[in-house]
């Protein structure tokens, strides 16, 4: 049964939504044809702060988020960069016609943050979850899909995201997240996955806030079980880092992935993609929510419930260990 | 301004040839959305031939006026105008619909220079102009957005999403036209889906509402100019037009929302528009 | 009566050693030449109360085939009184001979005994030799010896190494020589079972690897002649994986090679 594992003093450090918040900020500063639009969500979303800082560049459409994304393809066709804030939920569903038609295919320089993603917003159910957004985000064509592990790398995805051309889509969290990264100076680029530790026994690619579960749960295999795990932090699942992945099911054979979202097209099925066109062997297993709408609960209670923290990885990378996928009924040795 | 007598006949005389190059276009593309197209065409002409501040040869002018085609299905009716101020060539009209052409049903602004969106899925456009108005102003710049939208359009909860955060944001420098045909697919408006009282609607959003005879230059200038010189609140054109104009077969016929012509049809077609056009003249 | 030291030494002369009288037949064309055109069942055993053990040769037209196990149709037999005998003998420890059945197969004999010296020769070196090619042989036959050898421990039940196998999960533990992947050998271990294995494991990276940059180098820390730490300083010896297998795995190449000399 998991738990709050930091204090409330940790709480306003850690937060991804602050962190974008403030970098927003910054980038503002420098950076004037930066405007930022959300549907009353400015407080909740953070972009608030960056409201408050330029409050003729920040555009509230109320609750109405298909009229937000048109005005950001607007925006965005007269120069302006527009970050655009609200629940993935909202971003993913409800304007969906509008990311997909105004923003995707016309290719547009829109940055659509995300927040609230996965079982995040717990206690408020499935009306406010968003276990669904990677697996619809990814088959976009032209967008970038990004998930960041922390604060830090909120703010590095939040950056680059302005430096690249064409539509994002950052997916994070409510604002409680645990800290995977100490700064901002690792090297974040969209695009390749990060690796956190080295093993070749198995390789555990996780995004979001799994990253720190993933990294968590390998030390303890390590230390218990002799098990060396790899940790990839594939925070950008399209494009996805195929190089990667391929490089993890020749040396490790073994793939394990976790995700804060529907097991069903979101991470663990982009990496399948790649296992599979490999033609490589390799076992494989997805950890994410089981296809199927979550109960209410405290974020890491819900994450314990569904096996994507860290005893879940533990004894899921156990399981796999044990799997037979080689010709194993020869074991005489060679005259 | 009221219109000269020479800018109507000129108007008039233009109309009427964008309606026969619609037809063509219908004929080459095999079939298309022709009763709002011609339902369209007057608004259209007026736009691009007396209001819009544009150079064809600079389709990405920063400064340009904007319009979106939010009713983007009667590509067949913009096209021919687009060619006919040529930001694109009359013959690649020929090719509309063709696999691999950069003419389709619905265009794309990718691919068509003089489209400012890519519009089609209907309720997108007025929330994209409230877009480029609002750049305007953050960009310190004049240039003035125009929107046409269909009526049955107005059925997408967006448009009215839009039409609330241009009232909020008083956004001034935005024309907004409907393009009042009473038809859509599955029969008139009133009868699928109730828009009336329509005027009404949008003045409880917060709009000025000019209500106009669609296939009248004289009224469409006044209801425009108006538009543009109101600062202190939004203004909405409804123009009243007849479905499918200036061809008897088609006229206020929801059936010829979408349709293709046989060469007898053609024919009939093209007779009718003549027909049509002699009375236009005469009437003016 | 075999103590269970004597097994375990007894199984790496049967399984480990004596097979590698195959790599040398199919590297050297000299002793290639002794067994050309000749044809019959060479055994070498030793007599037990659980029974006899041994390993034994087929060659059919010079093609040579090893087989685990006595086989009582042996054409020229080597048969020693004892496993005790056996494993002295092959340790160089006792130079009492066992019964030669057949010695009147005297083609197929002599050509056996003379192999069987060259391999005693080359395992027993303490130099390099002088020659590339036994330079070669004596890295390949090495790596062969320990990679069997351990898996031996293991299917014997060594308590050590059958301990460490039952825990492990899939892994793959490899030697080579830079360059050289011919005379690479690997071992596969999974919760208690374990194969050793001629060649590079190809289907993917080995969990660690004991790499050599050069035969010059594998000798050096093969023959005992360089210290390991020192060689793994100076990269002669680089260790692909963590540092805590190879150690472990330098560990039971010495056990190994302590059964293999008699100790």
């Amino acid at each position: 049964m998991g738990g709050l594992t930091y204090t409330m003093l940790d709480t306003t450090n850690l937060s991804t939504a602050e962190m974008y918040g403030n970098v927003l900020c910054e980038l503002g500063k420098e950076h004037p044809e930066i405007v930022g639009l959300s549907a009353d969500l400015a407080k909740s979303t953070k972009i608030g702060l960056f409201a408050e800082k330029f409050p003729n560049k920040f555009f509230n459409t109320g609750i109405a988020e298909q009229n937000m994304f048109g005005i950001a393809s607007g925006m965005a066709k007269c120069g302006l960069v527009p970050f655009v804030s609200t629940f993935a939920i909202f971003t993913s569903m409800r304007a969906l016609d509008q990311v997909h038609t105004d923003i995707c295919y016309q290719n547009l320089n829109v940055k659509m943050i995300a927040t609230h993603a996965g079982l995040s917003f717990g206690q408020a159910g499935t009306t406010h979850h968003c276990t669904e957004d990677i697996a619809i985000m990814r088959s976009m064509a032209n967008l970038k899909v990004i998930v960041p592990a922390d604060g830090m790398e909120t703010a590095n995805a939040v950056v680059q995201a302005y430096e690249t051309e064409g539509p994002v889509y950052i997916r994070i969290n409510r604002g409680f997240d645990q800290k995977v990264y100490e700064n901002t100076d690792y090297d974040f680029r969209i695009g390749k996955a990060h690796q956190l530790t080295d093993g070749n026994d198995l390789t555990i690619i996780a995004c979001g806030s799994c990253v720190y579960q993933a990294i968590e749960a390998a030390k303890i295999l390590s230390s218990v079980d002799g098990i060396k795990a790899r940790v990839l932090n594939m925070h950008t699942i399209k494009p996805i880092d195929r190089e990667a992945v391929l490089k993890a099911v020749y040396e490790t054979r073994r793939i394990i992935t976790v995700e804060d979202h529907n097991v069903m097209g979101g991470l663990g099925s982009a990496v399948a993609e790649v296992i599979i066109e490999s033609g490589k062997g390799c076992a494989f297993r997805k950890l994410g929510i089981p296809d199927t709408f979550s109960i209410i609960g405290l974020h890491e209670d819900l994450m314990a419930y569904y096996e994507i923290d860290t005893n879940g990885i533990v004894e899921n990378v156990r399981k796999l260990i044990g799997l037979e996928f080689e010709e194993d009924e020869d074991w005489e040795d060679e005259v | 301004m009221p219109l000269t007598d020479i800018e109507i006949k000129n108007l008039e005389k233009k109309a009427h040839e964008l309606r026969s190059l619609c037809v063509d276009t219908v004929v080459w593309a095999g079939s298309g959305h022709i009763g709002g197209s011609l339902s369209a065409m007057d608004i259209l002409t007026i736009l691009y031939y007396k209001y819009l501040n544009i150079d064809p040869s600079k389709p990405l002018w920063e400064d340009r006026d904007r319009f979106i085609l939010s009713k983007g299905h009667i590509g067949v009716g913009f096209a021919p105008v687009l060619a006919d101020k040529g930001y694109i060539d009359k013959e690649q009209l020929k090719e509309y619909n063709h696999t691999g052409s950069e003419l389709g049903m619905h265009l794309d602004s990718n691919k068509v220079p003089g489209v400012d969106a890519s519009t089609g899925s209907l309720g997108h456009g007025l929330p994209i102009a409230v877009g480029m108005a609002l750049a305007a102003r953050i960009n310190n710049k004049n240039y003035k957005t125009y929107c046409l939208l269909g009526d049955g359009e107005c059925d997408e909860g967006s448009v009215w999403e839009a039409a609330m955060s241009i009232a909020h944001y008083k956004i001034t420098n935005l024309v907004t036209i409907v393009d009042r045909n009473r038809c859509m697919i599955d029969g008139p408006t009133e009868n699928v889906m109730s828009l009336e009282p329509f005027a009404k609607k949008w003045e409880a959003f917060g709009f000025i509402v000019k209500e106009v005879d669609g296939h009248n230059f004289t009224e469409l200038s006044e209801a425009i100019e108006y538009a543009l010189a109101e600062d202190k609140a939004p203004v909405v054109i409804i123009a009243n037009t007849i479905k499918g104009c200036g061809i008897d077969f088609m006229e206020d016929n929801y059936k010829w929302h979408y349709g293709g012509l046989n060469s007898e049809k053609i024919a009939q077609s093209k007779e009718s528009l003549e027909k049509y056009y002699k009375k236009r003249v005469k009437g003016a | 009566m075999a103590t269970r030291e004597d097994i375990y030494a007894n199984k790496i002369f049967l399984n480990a050693v004596l097979p590698l009288v195959k790599t040398i037949i199919a590297s050297n064309e000299k002793y290639a030449k002794k067994f050309k055109n000749k044809n019959g069942i060479v055994g070498v055993s030793a007599k037990d109360p659980d029974g006899k053990v041994g390993t034994h040769y087929i060659i059919e037209n010079g093609d040579f085939t090893v087989v685990k196990g006595p086989n009582d149709k042996c054409d020229v037999e080597l048969e020693f009184s004892s496993i005790k005998d056996l494993n002295d003998f092959f340790a160089g420890k006792s130079k009492k001979l066992p019964k030669i059945k057949g010695w009147y197969h005297v083609g197929l004999l002599t050509a056996t005994l003379s192999v069987l010296m060259y391999m005693a020769n080359l395992l027993g070196v303490t130099e390099p030799p002088q020659n590339d090619d036994e330079k070669d042989l004596v890295v390949k036959l090495y790596f062969s010896l320990l990679s069997t050898g351990i898996s031996q421990l293991n299917k014997t039940g060594h308590p050590e190494v059958s301990k460490w196998v039952k825990k492990s999960p899939d892994r793959i533990f490899a030697w080579k020589v830079t360059g050289k992947p011919e005379l690479s050998s690997y071992i596969r271990i999974k919760a208690g079972k374990s194969k050793a294995a001629r060649g590079e494991y190809k289907r993917s990276k080995p969990f660690f690897t004991m790499r050599f940059d050069s035969t010059d180098s594998a000798l050096g820390t093969l023959l005992g002649i360089d210290d390991m730490i020192e060689a793994t300083i100076t990269e002669k010896l680089i260790m692909e994986g963590a540092p805590e297998f190879g150690a472990q795995l330098g560990e039971y190449m010495l056990l190994v090679g302590s059964y293999a000399k008699g100790n």
